[in-house]
């Protein structure tokens, strides 16, 4: 399975930057991809970059699944409103956990297993869903299925060991924002899904508990595809290539501290709050919106609310695409203004979509709003990897926890009493963007600067190597565990902006 | 650039059909005319009634005190939630323009207009949710517009309200399907990490 015998690139160990002919696409010094062919199928790179987005889309089919079919679903259970969005805040509470899980699990044991595990494991939780008969259950039912949305982490973390950091951010952004096309997918497929089962002859309150059979189908699917063909890093698994020397065992315990001690980290838990936190906030309240405001039809509904989770397709990837860009330029404080021009842009059309009377307005304003918030999600992703590198599995882990917090706060608070109307709800979350994307602003790398300070000029303190070779001490650094980090740092040179060199030689 | 072109030529004819349609003035119920038909709802038993399997004895007739008669041509009974329904429950909200009004549902019937009482045998359908109900039965012009109703309960809709218990759509097959499926998962998982950890020792011992 995968490559647990023969050859695990111990030949390409630090020497040259040959970049040929071991690997279907050109590498970098750890191996990772230089280069981003999309259409490509090809091991390992490009294979586990389509195992990857696919196993975390279906993993957002069915944890929104519920959402289109509301409308059905609330007449079945007897669901008050309160109950309707309570079970909305459940299902993305359930991941705040298990996404900090995750990232502990992927930095111990890779993505490979952790993604498998997960899939598989929470397909029992989604074939429950057509055993419920109340409030209670579909609380439960939605909360426990939220569990699976740690696949991001697998999936970011994944794509990180496989590609290099310079197009880091368009491969995180596409890789995610496709997985998060499954918030849109949902919003259609289950309708159809829900009118063929109705018209072979099932009552209504029967049909949307067959329709749920459907994602049960590809968590399995997709289970054993990322078991049989998946493997944790371009050179091998992950306890083949330990054997062999090249990666080292870490502490859970070091790189918990590493993560949470970094205030950066916590800045980024906020920020993704608010632009992947509305992004599930709206998967899980626009469809039904669109049907009692607008009187739409459920499948018309499903379709406006599709459009939405479906912007994913090139928003997420355009967001990290336009940090790429911004970096290329201008640096790491490219990125930076970036992220905040386009969370402030997203916010603002949010604060539109509440306020549009008319079917259209709201159609058009949902439709920018969906760029800006998915946008910022990619470009987010695109600066997180360069906040620490013996960490990135917790910190991925706990900036995807964020979102999820962000997501059961905004609907806990706006969509799940009688005191606002959904309109209102959407509105206030618009302000509470551009709120929270001001701390931004606060972030700063000594060796890049930050929005509106230079990088610092100390010749020690004031390079990428010192920044993150100092997540270790001394007596790691005799053990030598420190070289992935000394290697990243050499690669991370692209974040200069224009003074960076164009090739990277050693 | 030709795309944003049409893109919002096509949004100016849509912005253009929402503002001409919004034009017409909104019907309104409080215009029609409040009993004109004296409606009745018996339920076959007593207590709640089941959905899908009871039924209610549904009849009406043209009351003494209608003066809009000459323009009623259809009757349309409905199935109206009470207001203990529709608590915490917008999307059953009563509103006064017609259109919105979103507390009458469930069709029971449709009849084309008699001057003689009326009367329905309705098996409540199974897509009822459980609920408190009335039944009210609109009288419609030639132009589908509504001009008057009679209901079978009283302005405040508290008396003469029934209660209705939806079915629960489970089913045994549904719920074995579901543990099937799910050991399988588990299963499966479990059959490939054993497995492969199998191998894995056995490569070590090579």
């Amino acid at each position: 399975m995968g490559d647990s015998t023969g050859d695990t690139g111990s030949s390409m160990h630090g020497v040259s930057t040959d970049k040929t002919g071991k690997y279907d696409l050109p590498v970098d010094l750890e191996d990772r991809a230089t280069v981003f062919k999309l259409f490509s199928f090809a091991k390992p790179h490009m294979r586990t970059f389509h195992l990857s987005w696919i196993s975390f889309s279906t993993c957002f089919v069915s944890t929104f699944a519920a959402a289109p079919l509301v409308p059905i679903i609330r007449e079945n259970l007897n669901l008050t409103k309160q109950d309707v969005g309570n079970a909305g805040v459940a299902s993305v509470s359930g991941s705040i956990f298990s996404r900090l899980v995750m990232g502990a699990v992927c930095d111990l044991l890779g993505p490979r297993y952790g993604c498998a595990f997960l899939v598989m494991l929470s397909a029992p939780t989604v074939f429950s869903m057509s055993c419920v008969s109340g409030a209670a259950g579909f609380i439960t039912v939605r909360f426990m299925i939220g569990f699976c949305l740690a696949t991001f982490v697998s999936c970011q973390y994944w794509m990180s060991t496989m590609f290099t950091s310079k197009i880091i951010g368009l491969v995180n952004g596409t890789a995610a924002g496709w997985g998060n096309m499954g918030g849109g997918i949902t919003q259609l497929l289950m309708p159809v899904v829900y009118e063929i089962i109705r018209r072979c002859g099932a009552t209504a309150f029967t049909a949307w508990r067959i329709a749920f059979f459907v994602p049960g189908w590809l968590h399995i699917i997709m289970g054993i595809l990322v078991l049989t063909l998946g493997q944790d890093l371009p050179g091998g698994n992950r306890k083949a290539v330990e054997k062999k020397g090249k990666v080292v065992q870490d502490k859970l315990g070091k790189i918990m501290w590493c993560a949470v001690s970094n205030y950066r980290t916590w800045i980024f838990v906020l920020l993704y709050g608010y632009s992947m936190g509305v992004e599930l906030s709206t998967d899980n309240v626009i469809a039904e919106y669109f049907f009692d405001r607008f009187h739409l039809k459920l499948h018309t509904a499903g379709i406006i609310a599709a459009s939405f989770g479906m912007a994913n397709f090139f928003a997420r990837p355009a967001g990290g695409y336009a940090s790429d860009i911004a970096a290329k330029y201008f640096g790491m404080r490219g990125r930076l203004w970036a992220l905040w021009i386009i969370q402030t842009a997203g916010g603002l059309f949010c604060v539109w979509l509440g306020l549009a009377n008319t079917l259209v307005t709201a159609i058009v304003a949902m439709i920018l709003f969906s760029l800006g918030a998915q946008a910022a999600c990619g470009a987010t992703f695109a600066i997180v990897p360069f906040v620490s590198r013996r960490s990135l599995g917790i910190i991925s882990g706990l900036t995807g926890a964020g979102g999820n917090f962000g997501s059961g706060l905004t609907q806990l608070i706006f969509f799940s009493t009688s005191q606002f109307t959904t309109e209102q709800g959407l509105t206030w979350m618009g302000v509470m963007i551009v709120a929270c994307t001001l701390p931004v602003m606060l972030i700063h790398f000594p060796q890049w600067g930050s929005m509106f300070r230079p990088p610092s000029t100390d010749p020690v303190k004031g390079t990428a190597e010192y920044y993150y070779v100092s997540e270790w001490n001394e007596e790691e650094k005799q053990k030598n565990m420190h070289q992935g980090s000394v290697a990243f740092a050499i690669n991370a040179k692209s974040e200069d902006g224009r003074n960076a060199p164009s090739t990277i030689t050693v | 650039m030709a795309i944003h072109k049409s893109l919002f030529a096509s949004l100016l004819i849509c912005l253009l059909f929402q503002i001409s349609h919004g034009a017409t003035k909104e019907r309104l119920f409080s215009d029609l005319e409040k009993g004109a038909l004296e409606v009745t709802a018996k339920p076959s038993r007593e207590g709640v009634l089941d959905a899908g399997i009871d039924k209610l004895s549904i009849t009406w007739k043209l009351s003494s005190t209608a003066t809009k008669e000459a323009e009623f041509t259809t009757i349309k009974v409905k199935l109206c939630y009470a207001p203990v329904s529709q608590v915490d429950r917008p999307w059953r909200k009563t509103e006064n323009e017609l259109f919105k009004d979103k507390s009458c549902p469930h069709k029971i019937i449709t009849r084309a207009y008699d001057k003689s009482p009326q009367s329905f045998e309705y098996t409540l359908e199974r897509d009822i949710p459980t609920g408190t109900y009335f039944v009210r039965a609109y009288a419609v012009d030639a132009k589908d517009h509504e001009v008057a109703f009679g209901q079978s309960t009283n302005e405040a809709k508290s008396t003469n309200l029934f209660s209705v218990q939806a079915i629960s759509g489970r089913h045994k097959s549904l719920d074995i399907a579901s543990v099937c499926f799910s050991v399988f998962s588990v299963l499966a998982l479990l059959v490939f990490f054993v497995n492969e950890k199998r191998k894995a020792k056995i490569e070590q011992s090579k």
